[in-house]
């Protein structure tokens, strides 16, 4: 079934993907490089610092942290999806997974679906344009994108608000898909309470375990709120040293962000992969106040 | 719900918005989206901060240092591809930092093999010549004076201008090795008049090319890998060496949409490792496979047969060969069965030593491949066995069998996919011809008989007054190089011998003059190859000069850039003109003037900037978008794609224009008197004659249509070749199986075949000596030998030593014991065993080992007596020079083997491998150059001289092609 809408043209089709070519585009180089592209979408250009901070140290934009069981760069995260690169017949570059690449990917297969005349080629690519959506970028980007425009670089935060409407629009424009994405199917699962300390520091480290996304800059917050020493090192590190020195407090604080995050899913809708985020980080909030109540 | 309508809005006018800026940087010529596109290529510099482009100096970390570069374009020198290199220019003291791709280039798309950047290591080297130089004493004594350029052209001109006027043009001779450019040198030739053009291509492609050539009429195939569902790759050493990058990077692409690979390679190649299929035969059974693969797809009815009717002269073939059956296209059909019967895969199986059912697989692979079957086939099997030009001709025939020609995925003649623009000047056929070089006992050898030279110098054929080496090194590239030195030491035989190189080697030390020419980076050209189905010319410069040029200098010749006084040819060879004619009494000058200001000489920018102005369609369009003359548009981009998708160009019809008072053969050619529409591409091609009446071959008909058909007599795909039947070969005609010299018929019980024809993917024949980068990834070629015949003789460990006996000699190396070759055959690689005698300054630093190299009468001797090792110099890293072995110069030990059809040299050896002795030493090297003449005379003795064989009374058939083309009343053999 064709997604695009009975008022656009083929025209305005094109340049629907050309915004999200775009909008990948600036996440994938860094500045000085595409200074025209940022001011062609309306948005101030990131500076290089901002760039920096956020897709290399804040939050980087590789869906294998989002999805992948350890909520780190490359595994079987990324092995899902260059498996998709492959299946098109396209050689994976080597970050496949990276949300400017997969922008830009999902733009390419629009644009050809949009010049394609057989109408077995148009069913193809939309079929695969889809899937791609759905398995690749829906799953993970709502989270990612309130993520960045949290950490409070302005020109970002922009672009992910900017970001977020694209993505939602196609994703609102998309056949609903049968299944929840093979990654949310195939997650580990979520803390169950009686958990051991490793167990809990494993999920809260990883997105698709927690279902909270967890910054360095969320981890100096919470210090702060828990009356902890903030100890600078990776964000499991960092995590393990502020429940050593007031377990109680770091739950208390680690349960109220999860909640929090379940109201940030149900703010991003109510489809079947919405939901079982939302879920998830409900889950992980009870597990914790569970916790903390044993704690206490 | 208003509130997501009001933002959809929004939405859209951004998507608006990014299309529309889009749109107007890209009609700019800029680049919108500049870095990585995460699906495309990865990132280049943008080309529009070519002018100044910052990257950090990684070797100032942690501090953040900035360089600012301007980028300028140029092409490699090294192997044939051509690919684009961006040279980085300092902006701070114009010195070149490093060399990278070329993005705008549309062969290499910015992707370069090792060679590409090791191109600085050429610029830098502390070995290279930088100033004119003359030989002091006797040639090859080592000893050398700095002479100016005025006094080599002076010199030069004296001799070149007497031998003109007293008619003794065949006794000038310019002899190519790497071209890397197309034709500017024949055409300096064809202006003085001289026959002199004397390429290698008979030591290097031509078994390959009269192959292609007698099918299609041109003589390079161009597969297009990228689409292809099936690779059929005869030999790795188009893939690792000539080829390597432009090739290498579409079958890639080809591999990862599912394409399956097929090398013949008796070795155990970089290109069969990949290979879905490697089959290792025995060297020179390859037709029988091709021939086997023929069978399978005629017997079960897999081949496209409508291509076949329409575009094979298989009329002529039953007019000729069956005139007993029918003038059907059934009863050829019949007669195709028959024909090739024979060639099962059991027969396969028997020649090669692959076992039936591999051969078996391979075929029904090919058979499923359709028109999407890409095949290629260069220098290794066909440059290497008797006949190996029929390897070719049974290749294609399977490409001919499955319609797989100028179609997606399949093969094209390099002329759709070349483009060669019309010069400034195209000066006439010269009125004489070189018997040197194009004797009448190869009439249809396909280039000069190059290798052949010091034979025919000692048979007293002729003598040359000026012989030029021009980048090459006919000491150490030919076979036989002692009889070489002989001839190039013999001022009777060569009465002024000059080297126009930019580094040393073994020939340029027995020269008369030595003259410094420029890298990559530092003369002008230009030049096309086949890479895909389009058409592109690339452009080669001097980037000093452009980077200063951009910075608003003036610059009117190369040597102001270039390091020392090194020259670009082009330069020399138009002031030389000037030389040998300064008042233009002889008719040479004129095609070196100045059109825009007459009287004056032709500068190099107006050569180009007329060339890039009137023969390259679309190039002025696209540089005026730019606001730039196509000359500048090509300094700057360096490259310029004039079509895509040339698709089946014999397929196209003729227009009506053309079509006047024809004549229509009974097999179809179609002649007619209307006047050649002039063509601004000169890509070689064959040049079928006219009809009797002086109608001009136009195409071919095609079931009522007049189509273009192929550069043929026939206008079709020879499969009959009518050239071949009438010039004496009949019972070649046809593609067949011819064996080979080394086929184990031929070869006593104790001898093996030496494959001497692979390439490194690192190195380039000498050319690449000097580039220490190279050198260390590559320096030496040890013996390739099978574990079997390890044993056999008693070699017990990698390194030991071995002596290699051929019919003339034996040279001294280290083995390398590996089931990567095929029992029975021993290999071993181009590039290495470079020396220089005690006596010669200069040199390779990392590759020349320092030798004794005796003669007494016709024996001679070469003992190593220093290897390379870490020496001081200007460059701090040959200090750290950590290698010694530099191999062995093997083909000083084969003497020559002329295939008695295509003229190409057979390099595989019969040859004796025993164990090394305790006075053996790695490197050591014994010649009888007697004998050498013993293997010549023999080889001779196999030729079909046009004076028994020509059916016209002409020294060869017009209509193949020849670098240098003299005029149409020197083909008679009487002239």
């Amino acid at each position: 079934m064709s997604d695009q809408r009975p008022e656009e043209s083929a025209v305005e089709a094109r340049e629907r993907y050309e915004l999200l070519r775009a909008l990948g585009s600036v996440a994938l180089t860094p500045p000085p490089g595409n200074e025209s592209v940022w001011h062609a979408l309306g948005l101030r250009p990131a500076t290089g610092v901002e760039h920096t901070e956020i897709f290399v140290l804040g939050l980087p934009p590789h869906a294998a942290i989002y999805l992948g069981d350890e909520g780190k760069l490359g595994g079987e995260g990324l092995d899902r999806v260059g498996g998709f690169w492959r299946a098109l017949g396209l050689t994976a570059p080597e970050d496949a997974d990276h949300l400017g690449a997969l922008l830009m990917l999902y733009a390419e297969l629009g644009l050809a679906e949009s010049l394609a005349t057989n109408e077995r080629s148009i069913e193809q690519l939309r079929t695969s344009r889809q899937a791609l959506l759905h398995e690749h970028l829906w799953p993970w980007l709502p989270a990612y994108l309130h993520a960045v425009s949290e950490l409070q670089v302005s020109s970002l935060a922009e672009w992910a608000t900017l970001a977020h409407a694209a993505v939602l629009e196609e994703h609102d424009r998309s056949t609903p898909a049968p299944l929840l994405p093979l990654a949310l199917r195939e997650a580990p699962q979520a803390l169950a309470g009686g958990d051991s300390v490793d167990d809990l520091l494993d999920a809260m480290v990883a997105p698709v375990r927690s279902g909270v996304v967890l910054t360095q800059r969320d981890l100096r917050a919470g210090a702060a709120v828990a009356g902890v020493g903030f100890r600078r090192g990776e964000r499991r590190f960092a995590l393990r040293a502020m429940l050593e020195q007031d377990a109680a407090a770091t739950l208390g604080w680690l349960a109220e962000r999860a909640r929090s995050w379940a109201e940030i899913h149900r703010g991003h809708g109510t489809d079947p992969t919405t939901d079982w985020w939302r879920a998830r980080a409900e889950s992980t909030a009870t597990v914790l106040a569970a916790a903390l109540e044993g704690e206490q | 719900m208003t509130s997501k309508k009001t933002n959809r809005v929004s939405l859209m006018e951004r998507a608006r918005r990014v299309s529309a800026a889009r749109k107007d940087v890209e009609a700019r010529g800029e680049t919108f989206y500049q870095g990585a596109s995460g699906v495309h290529l990865a990132a280049f510099p943008p080309k529009e901060r070519w002018d100044d482009w910052v990257e950090l100096d990684s070797r100032a970390w942690p501090r953040r240092e900035e360089h600012h570069y301007m980028l300028v374009p140029t092409t490699c020198f090294n192997c044939e591809s051509a690919c684009g290199l961006l040279a980085y220019v300092d902006r701070d003291d114009l010195h070149v930092r490093k060399f990278e791709g070329n993005p705008e280039h549309p062969g290499s798309r910015g992707r370069n093999c090792a060679k590409g950047p090791a191109t600085i290591n050429q610029v830098t080297d502390p070995d290279r010549i930088l100033y004119p130089l003359r030989k002091v004493g006797e040639r090859g004594e080592g000893q050398w004076e700095r002479v100016s350029w005025d006094e080599v052209l002076d010199t030069l001109g004296e001799r070149l201008r007497k031998a003109i006027i007293e008619e003794r043009q065949n006794e000038i001779m310019v002899h190519i090795g790497r071209p890397g450019e197309d034709g500017f040198t024949e055409r300096v030739l064809a202006s003085w008049g001289v026959d002199g053009h004397n390429s290698h291509t008979n030591v290097c492609s031509s078994g390959g090319r009269a192959g292609y050539q007698f099918w299609m009429g041109a003589d390079r195939p161009s597969p297009d890998h990228a689409n292809a569902k099936v690779i059929y790759l005869i030999s790795s050493h188009l893939e690792t060496g000539h080829y390597f990058n432009p090739h290498a990077q579409r079958i890639t692409e080809a591999r990862a949409n599912g394409a399956k690979v097929i090398v013949l390679d008796t070795r155990l190649s970089n290109t069969a490792t990949h290979a879905d299929h490697w089959l290792s035969p025995q060297p020179g059974s390859e037709s029988a496979i091709n021939l086997a693969v023929a069978q399978h797809l005629i017997a079960t009815g897999r081949y496209d047969r409508e291509f076949v009717r329409k575009w094979w002269n298989w009329q002529e073939y039953l007019e000729e060969c069956r005139p007993d059956l029918p003038a059907t296209f059934e009863s050829f059909e019949t007669a195709l069965v028959s024909m090739y019967s024979e060639f099962t895969f059991e027969y396969a199986a028997q020649e090669s030593g692959i076992d039936a059912a591999t051969i078996a697989e391979v075929a029904e692979t090919v058979a499923q491949a359709g028109t999407r079957f890409s095949s290629h086939i260069w220098r290794s099997a066909a440059a290497a066995n008797l006949g190996g030009w029929q390897i070719t001709r049974t290749l294609v025939l399977i490409s001919a069998l499955l319609g797989a020609i100028g179609t997606e995925g399949g093969l094209f003649a390099n002329s759709w996919n070349k483009f060669v623009p019309k010069p400034i000047y195209t000066p006439p056929h010269p009125g004489v011809w070189q018997q040197l070089t194009w004797p009448t006992e190869f009439p249809l050898a396909q280039n000069e008989m190059s290798f052949l030279l010091p034979h025919f110098l000692k048979e007293g054929r002729g003598t040359l007054d000026t012989y030029f080496i021009r980048v090459y090194n006919p000491v150490w590239t030919n076979p036989d190089g002692m009889s070489w030195m002989e001839v190039l030491t013999d001022k009777e035989k060569i009465g002024c011998f000059v080297s126009l190189t930019p580094t040393w080697n073994e020939s340029a030390y027995l020269a008369d003059f030595v003259l410094p020419m420029g890298h990559s980076s530092e003369r002008h050209d230009t030049h096309s190859y086949e890479q895909y189905d389009g058409q592109w010319v690339g452009f080669r410069q001097p980037v000093l000069r452009a980077a200063r040029e951009r910075l608003g200098e003036t610059i009117t010749d190369s040597r102001q850039v270039n390091p020392g006084e090194v020259w670009e040819e082009n330069e020399f060879w138009i002031e030389l003109s000037w030389r040998i004619d300064p008042d233009g009494s002889l008719g040479i000058r004129q095609y070196h003037e100045s059109k825009a200001n007459p009287g004056t000489k032709l500068s190099v920018d107006e050569y180009y900037g007329w060339m890039f102005e009137n023969s390259v369609p679309g190039l002025p369009e696209k540089a005026a978008a730019e606001d730039l003359t196509p000359l500048e548009f090509m300094r700057r981009y360096g490259a310029f794609e004039i079509t895509k998708g040339q698709g089946a160009v014999y397929t196209a019809q003729v227009r009506d224009q053309e079509l006047a008072d024809l004549n229509v053969t009974p097999q179809g050619r179609v002649f007619t008197a209307t006047e050649k529409p002039p063509v601004v591409n000169m890509a070689p091609v064959g040049a079928p004659g006219p009809d009797g009446e002086g109608r001009r071959p136009v195409g071919v008909m095609i079931d009522g249509v007049v189509r273009t058909g192929f550069p043929t007599p026939s206008g079709k795909l020879e499969f009959y070749s009518s050239t071949l039947a009438g010039w004496g070969w009949p019972e070649q005609a046809i593609p067949g199986y011819l064996k080979s010299h080394v086929h184990p018929d031929e070869l006593a019980e104790d001898q093996m075949v030496l494959l001497s024809t692979f390439r490194l993917p690192t190195q380039i024949h000498t050319r690449s000596a000097n580039s220490k980068w190279l050198d260390e990834l590559a320096h030496t070629n040890p013996v390739w030998i099978h574990p079997q015949d390890a044993a056999r003789l008693g070699v017990q460990h990698t390194g030991d030593l071995v002596r290699v006996q051929s019919d003339i000699g034996y040279f001294v190396a280290k083995v390398w014991i590996t089931e990567g070759i095929r029992p029975g055959v021993v290999a071993c690689s181009h590039h290495m065993g470079r020396w220089r005698p005690e006596n010669q300054g200069g040199g390779a630093g990392g590759m020349m080992a320092t030798v004794d190299l005796q003669r007494e009468g016709s024996d001679w001797t070469m003992r190593r007596l220093r290897n390379v090792g870490p020496h001081e110099s200007s460059d701090p890293d040959t200090q750290r020079i950590w290698w010694s072995d530099t191999g062995v110069h093997q083909n000083l030990i084969f003497p020559v083997h002329p295939d008695p059809i295509s003229g190409m040299h057979c390099w595989h050896q019969a040859v004796r491998v025993v164990k090394g002795g305790p006075d053996d030493h790695a490197g050591d090297i014994s010649v009888d150059t007697e004998k050498a003449r013993a293997v010549y005379d023999d080889w001779m003795t196999r030729t079909r001289p046009a004076g028994h064989v020509s059916p016209d009374g002409t020294r060869r058939p017009s209509w193949l092609m020849r670098p240098l083309k003299p005029s149409a009343d020197t083909f008679a053999l009487d002239t």
